[in-house]
Order: structure tokens, then C-alpha cells, then sequence
């Protein structure tokens, strides 16, 4: 199944049902021409149970209402309305651990406060993910010093990180597309009758390591003494 | 001139020539040296018996000496605890030390003159190992209960990777859970009361009307407050003890995540002090470069506040219309500075470059946006019924207690009392602005909203006079302290590409002495006491920040009120975890 099918056809064959429901002539007629596959294709979806529940999984990751410094706050901006998070289905805050699907760690990783973010993530069910937020919770950051663990990782596995100190909320978004890419491409066991028990996931290859040829292609920066853009009115959303 | 002062002639009239001794600072604060034996009549004295008394407990911190190279011959104590003390009648400071020695750190309480001692004495005991007589509950603050030693000492490993890596095995995770169960009994509370059970509600530290991380245990009567014991220190991200690691350039980010709403706001009290130490004017045109981004981010932590505080008491939409605001000035921030929330602009000296061409523009839209908006607001949360339900009479207190619990900014001048530090010791330039400060008069949830709604319009007045007036010339400071050192006094010969590349590489020395600057930032008074030993680094760095006494209070105009309303009083605190928690 091609994943990017199923709400497209759906629509687009409501449609051609109220278009050619005046006589059984012309639901013959297409049947009949270039077109019994072609109906048979814009009514059914047939998908293996595993993508279609991937593919679910994939556009609703519910993030878990949980944030611990500077961090958070760009984590919130992604939720207003500039940046609307909504568009990629993950604007369902949930209060409760047991209600969501991805923890992010958004901001420094106490040691006061591990035992706690440890006990949150046990409380989340599976399938569960974590995306590491800045450079605090991806390793410790600036703050190498007694109070703070170095990166989420030695206690906790981590899906995505996001650098950034903090990370613009469309950062943040950008990892939770990678996320949602990881996620749309892993398969789970469907029971535990059923087929191999391990996960099968994909290895994402390092952003760094993707865009290294352009940014070393780059020959034109934008200075620092004009302003790149004049009004915000012409703007529209970056 | 300091020597001259008649509050010290009738400290020493009153308890003896020794109790007073003066020292020398590069502040004009008035700085005493006492004993142990006269510490609290004195301080009870300053603050209860004097004419123009000293009534607020600004700050209460500690020095380890036992490093320090440029301290008087004759100076013993391995340990010094200092009192700054503010008095709102004089417009003055003063600070109070006193000397204490390693085998004996003891010192009496001062909770029974000031009930914000409370908490500062606890940071001590914590951060130093200082113990205080008489304190009713003497423990850790801000580090986990499991901690060793004391972290502010100068003996205590700074960085993590000093330390043994951090593990979190099963039964770690399951210990220090159980440390974290709550016991009545520890605080002295009851029960059951008159036949009355009380329920102890754990908030936090993982809420969302919480703020942050920040853990509060409720004890209720049904659904009225009782009592509450806040347990803080999650956030601490030991900024203190990375002021004396990192060089005095190098600090500046750091303070950036002090108050993480205010940006630059927290730079400028830092740099103030520095500049102080280091004899540096600032030029007329950095200046005014820093109060404009310094109000902007005023206002950009208003509409971070609004937002929530309205979401706080059930209004949703809000905070989108106030976060899109937002953006509006980061929109601002991030043309001139390349940053959004954290941006390091400043530098000791000035400010990292000169604005950018097309400034004016950028700013003179946002002067026009903003303002019908905020008349908008005004319909949509404060004229609000329920809104008005929900704060109004909710979490007062008067001018008195808010002084007696260090309460400064905002909150202080919804009591009716106009205080202001941009107006009454203004730094940076403010005296040539002209803008007025908002009071109001019943210093509950509703009063202390007004306040700063009132403020974004004030703040606004300001960076319109900064975009009308905005002075020609260098936004740097013509001397070889500042930071990054001027590329034009390199390259002539050996010894000034040497003298430059030590300033690059380790940054400049900053005369030994003692300061403290402070500033009227977001939430309040935030100030910087900075030690240098004429190193490349500052010997102690204190933070005094506002959220951390706003904190403080809340459990006492909490009592009384229902647990719902302890979310408004939350909200209207507006304060930030790594500015209670540092």
C-alpha cells in the first residue's frame, strides 16, 4: 500500500459516487471501459494491517504536557498559532503519561529531577518515543556542572535529537517530521502469536551528515548589518 | 564620603566601636563588618528601631574565602556570610558581613525579624554547610536530599564530568522516589485538626499550572488551603558555581538562562557590575541599544505571562493571540541579534555589533501593532467576568508584608506603593527616558495583572523614544577591558597581537574588588554581586533574583483561599523556575 493513498482516494470516490449515481448506464459504462481496475482502485484500499496501523501511529503522535526549562517554552510556541503544530497531528497535549505517545525532553536534565523524568517515561504505554529537545537534554550542553546529568541518553533512549539552544519551534517540528518518518517506516509485531517479536526500525542516516555538500557549497551569507527582511506584514509565516 | 554615613555612627554609638567596622567596596554601598554575637540585635535593630529603617531583607548569601588571594593582611575566616539589606525610605543598601570560621559555622537565625530569611539561610546551610540557630526547619533546599557536601564550597568539584558519571538504576530511581514522599509530621503539621482530616495534595514536580518544575504540597481542608510546603530546587542549574569556572566574557550566556523569558534583561545587571569593577562607561549609543532590547524582552515576558495566567484561569484562546505578539518581537530580536530567546548580545563594554539598516522600520511596525492590540486584550482578559471572579480580592497582600518578604517589581507596586529601580537608582540611562510606573492599589491576582499590562504600554513609550533619539557614535567602549577586544589595537606589533590574543583566549582581567548592581528586570529586582580577585574569572558570583523570595510568599497568601485559586495566585506571581532555583 502507498501510505499517502488512503484519505485522498476516500474523498476523491465520494465525489465520483455523487457524479455518477444518476443511472447504472454510467457505472456500467465505467466498469466496463479503461475502468473496472481503475474503480476497483479509487474504492478499496488494501494495505497490510501493519503499515495501516503505522501509518496512524505516524500522524498522531501525542506529545506528553512535560517540560523542564528554557526549552519548554519554544515547545509551547510550536503549539501557537505562527508555527501550529496541528498541521502535523501532535497538538494533542496530553496531561497524563499514559495518554501519549512521545515524551519531549525539553530543556536540562536535574539530577533532582532523572529519578522523576525516568518514572514519567515508565508511566507512558507502548509504543512510546523520545525526542531529546536542545543541547541540555541531548548532552549536557553548556552546563557541564554537578547539578546536571550529561544528555537524557544515560538513562533514557532517545529517538530524535534536536540541537539548539534553545531550538526555534520549527526545529522542533523538523524532528518531530523525522520522528513521524522513523515512526512511518518501523514495524511492530502485531501480537505476540504473530510473526517475529523484535521491532524492525530503520537506521536514519545523521542530518549533519545529509547536508554537509550544500552547507559546504555555501558561498553567500547574509550579513549582519542589513535586515534580511523589511516587513512582517510581507513576511507571512517563516 | 561612606565612612561619614550617621547610620554607621549610631551603629556604633549603640553596640560599640567593634561591631562596625567598615570595609571598602567599589559599589556605594555602605559595607559593615560585624560578630557573631551582635549580628542579630544589630540587624533586628536596622530594620525595627531606627528612623528610615531598613526593611527589606534584599538578599542573604555566603563567601568560602578559603581561595581568595587579594583579601587584608589581617583577615582570618575561612567563611563569611553576607546580609544586603535595602531601606525604601533612604534609597540605600547596606551590607552587612560577618567573618566565620571553619571549625564554628554557626550563626543565629534571623527568620524571627524576617520571614524571607527562611529560605536563604536554608540555600546557606545547603550551598555552604553554614548552619542557623533557631531555624525552625533547617535542611536542604535547592539539592536533592541524598546530596554530599556542599556545593558552593570551594573544595567541591564544579564540573560533572569531575564527578563519577551519573547512573540511574532501578533501585536509584526507587530511593530517591522514596525520599521524596512527603511526611506531615517532618514539617510540623498536624493531620488531623478538630476533627477535620486533612489531605495532602502533591503538586508537581511534573504540572502544567505549575510553571515549570516546581513541586508544591497542599495541605487542604476539603478544598481550602491549609498550609503548603513548596519543595524547589529541580531547576537548579548551578549558575553560581559556573560563574567561577567560566571567564568573565565567556559568563554572559549564562546569565541569558537566568530569568529565560527576559533575554538580555539578565545581562545588563551582570555587565552593569562588571563595567562597575572594570571603571568602563558605556557609550550613549550602546546604552540605549541595551534599553530598548531590554524592553522589548520586558515585553515579550508580559505576553508570556498574560498568556498563561489567562490559560491559568480557564481562557484558552489568549495565549494564542499573546504568543503570535510574541513573535512579533522576536521577529525584532532575531534581525538584530541572529537569536530569539537566549540572544548574548551585550558585552562588556557595549553591545556585540551596531543595529543592523533597516531597524527602524521593524521597530516603528511593532509600535503601531501592539498598542490596539493590548486595547484588545483588554476587552478579552481583564474586562472578563469570570476572569475578574477569579482574581479579583485573590492572593493580596499589603506593601508591609510584601517588604518583609523581599517582594520587589510588579508585585510590589500593585500594593500602592511606586517603586521603581529605573526611577530611583537608574543605570543604563533611564533617568533621560520619560515614562511613568504603573501602580495599584489592592495587591491581589487582578491588581498585579493591571500592573503589567500597563507596563507593556509603558515599555512601549520607551522604545519609541529609543527609535526617536537614538544617539550616533561607538557601541563599544573605548577600553582594553572590554570583550572581544578592539581588532584595531592588534597588528602593530609583537606585544599587542600578544596583549590581544590573551584577551581573545582567556579574556580580560578584572580589577580585584566587590560589587553589586542590580536592575528592575521582568519579574523584579534582579542583582548581580560579583567578587573578583583580579583573575580572569570572577572569584563569586551571588544572583539575587526576584522569583526566588516570590516564591517564598506564596504559601502564606495562599492560606485561606481554595485550591483553584492557588493556580490564579501561581499565575500572577509570574515567576520563572531558573530564576527561583538558579
Amino acid at each position: 500500500m502507498h501510505r499517502d493513498r488512503v484519505s485522498p482516494n476516500n474523498q476523491e470516490s465520494a465525489e465520483t459516487h455523487q457524479a455518477d449515481e444518476n443511472t447504472d448506464r454510467n457505472r456500467l459504462r465505467l466498469l466496463e471501459a479503461d475502468g473496472y481496475q481503475e474503480a476497483v482502485r479509487r474504492v478499496i484500499v488494501l494495505a497490510r494491517l501493519q503499515d495501516l496501523l503505522a501509518w496512524g501511529r505516524k500522524n498522531s503522535l501525542w506529545p506528553f504536557n512535560f517540560g523542564l526549562s528554557c526549552c519548554y517554552i519554544e515547545m509551547a510556541t510550536s503549539l501557537t498559532s505562527r508555527y501550529d503544530i496541528a498541521r502535523f497531528g501532535s497538538e494533542v497535549v496530553r496531561g497524563s503519561p499514559r495518554q501519549a505517545d512521545v515524551i519531549v525532553i525539553a530543556g536540562t536534565v536535574f539530577r533532582k529531577m532523572a529519578p522523576i523524568i525516568k518514572r514519567l517515561y515508565e508511566q507512558m504505554m507502548e509504543p512510546r518515543w523520545v525526542i531529546s529537545m536542545g543541547s541540555c537534554a541531548n548532552s549536557g550542553g553548556m552546563y557541564d556542572v554537578y547539578s546536571v546529568v550529561q544528555g537524557v541518553d544515560k538513562f533514557l533512549p532517545v529517538d530524535v535529537y534536536v540541537p539548539g539552544c534553545p531550538p526555534a519551534p520549527h526545529t522542533l517540528m523538523e524532528g518531530l517530521l523525522l520522528l513521524q518518518e522513523a515512526v512511518g517506516s518501523e514495524r511492530r509485531p502485531l501480537s505476540w502469536v504473530l510473526g517475529p517479536e523484535h521491532i524492525k526500525r530503520p537506521i536514519l542516516p545523521a542530518r549533519r551528515d545529509l547536508a554537509r555538500e550544500s552547507r559546504q557549497q555555501a558561498r553567500t551569507f547574509p550579513g549582519m548589518d542589513t535586515v534580511a527582511w523589511y516587513s512582517s506584514k510581507d513576511q507571512g509565516p517563516r | 564620603m561612606m565612612h561619614d554615613l550617621p547610620i554607621l555612627d549610631e551603629l556604633r554609638l549603640r553596640f560599640g566601636k567593634d561591631s562596625a567596622q567598615i570595609e571598602e567596596t567599589r559599589d556605594d554601598i555602605p559595607t559593615i563588618s560585624t560578630n557573631k554575637a551582635s549580628v542579630l540585635p544589630l540587624l533586628r535593630f536596622l530594620k525595627e528601631d531606627t528612623d528610615q529603617p531598613y526593611r527589606m531583607l534584599f538578599d542573604m548569601t555566603a563567601i568560602d574565602e578559603r581561595n581568595r588571594t587579594t583579601r587584608p593582611m589581617d583577615a582570618s575566616n575561612e567563611f563569611t556570610a553576607v546580609y544586603t539589606l535595602f531601606s525604601f525610605d533612604r534609597n540605600q543598601d547596606l551590607r552587612v558581613k560577618v567573618p566565620l570560621a571553619s571549625d564554628d559555622l554557626l550563626l543565629p537565625s534571623i527568620t524571627s525579624i524576617w520571614p524571607s530569611a527562611n529560605w536563604y539561610e536554608r540555600e546557606i546551610w545547603d550551598m555552604f554547610g553554614i548552619r542557623f540557630n533557631g531555624h525552625p526547619y533547617l535542611r536542604r533546599l535547592l539539592m536533592p536530599k541524598s546530596w554530599e557536601g556542599h556545593p558552593l564550597r570551594k573544595d567541591h568539584p564544579a564540573r560533572a564530568t569531575e564527578m563519577t558519571p551519573y547512573e540511574l538504576e532501578e533501585e536509584d530511581e526507587q530511593t530517591e522516589q522514596d525520599l521524596l514522599k512527603f511526611s506531615p509530621e517532618e514539617w510540623g503539621m498536624q493531620r488531623t485538626h478538630d476533627q477535620v482530616e486533612y489531605m495532602f495534595l502533591n503538586l508537581g514536580p511534573a504540572h502544567t499550572g505549575t510553571h515549570g518544575i516546581l513541586r508544591l504540597v497542599v495541605q487542604l481542608a476539603g478544598e481550602q488551603i491549609v498550609d503548603i510546603v513548596p519543595d524547589i530546587g529541580f531547576h537548579h542549574r548551578a549558575a553560581e558555581k559556573m560563574g567561577e569556572r567560566q571567564t568573565w566574557h565567556t559568563y554572559i550566556p549564562y546569565t541569558d538562562r537566568i530569568d529565560y523569558l527576559g533575554g538580555v534583561m539578565n545581562e545588563l545587571p551582570y555587565l552593569l557590575a562588571v563595567e562597575r569593577l572594570a571603571g568602563i562607561r558605556v557609550p550613549a549609543r550602546a546604552q540605549v541599544i541595551r534599553v530598548m532590547l531590554a524592553e522589548l524582552f520586558r515585553i515579550a515576558s508580559h505576553l508570556v505571562w498574560y498568556g498563561t495566567f489567562a490559560q491559568d484561569v480557564g481562557q484558552l484562546s489568549p495565549v494564542f493571540y499573546m504568543f503570535t505578539d510574541r513573535e512579533r518581537v522576536f521577529h525584532i530580536i532575531e534581525a538584530i541579534t541572529g537569536g530569539r530567546m537566549h540572544p548574548g548580545w551585550f558585552r562588556i563594554g557595549g553591545v556585540a555589533h551596531d543595529l543592523p539598516q533597516g531597524w527602524e522600520h521593524l521597530v516603528r511596525e511593532f509600535l503601531e501593532y501592539l498598542p490596539p492590540r493590548l486595547n484588545e486584550y483588554d476587552d478579552l482578559v481583564l474586562g472578563n467576568r469570570i476572569f475578574q471572579a477569579r482574581t479579583k480580592g485573590v492572593g493580596r497582600y499589603t506593601t508591609q508584608e510584601a517588604m518583609d518578604w523581599g517582594v520587589t517589581g510588579p508585585g510590589l507596586r500593585a500594593t500602592g506603593f511606586s517603586w521603581d529601580f529605573r526611577k530611583t537608582q537608574p543605570y543604563s540611562g533611564y533617568e533621560q527616558f520619560d515614562f511613568e510606573v504603573p501602580t495599584a492599589t489592592n495587591g491581589d491576582c487582578y491588581d498585579r495583572g493591571l500592573v503589567r499590562v500597563e507596563e507593556m504600554r509603558q515599555s512601549l513609550r520607551i522604545i519609541e523614544q529609543c527609535l526617536n533619539q537614538m544617539p550616533e557614535g561607538p557601541t563599544k567602549a573605548d577600553h582594553a577591558l572590554t570583550t572581544p577586544p578592539d581588532k584595531a589595537r592588534t597588528l602593530h606589533d609583537i606585544e599587542t597581537l600578544i596583549q590581544h590574543f590573551l584577551a581573545v583566549s582567556w579574556g580580560p582581567r578584572i580589577p580585584a574588588g566587590e560589587v553589586m548592581a542590580k536592575v528592575e528586570a521582568t519579574k523584579g529586582c534582579n542583582a548581580y554581586y560579583l567578587i573578583s580577585d583580579g583573575a580572569p574569572w570572577p572569584y563569586r558570583v551571588r544572583i539575587r533574583t526576584p522569583s526566588f523570595p516570590h516564591i517564598q510568599m506564596v504559601p502564606s497568601i495562599s492560606k485561606g483561599h481554595l485550591l483553584s485559586d492557588l493556580l490564579a495566585i501561581l499565575g500572577s506571581v509570574d515567576f520563572v523556575l531558573a530564576d527561583v532555583d538558579r
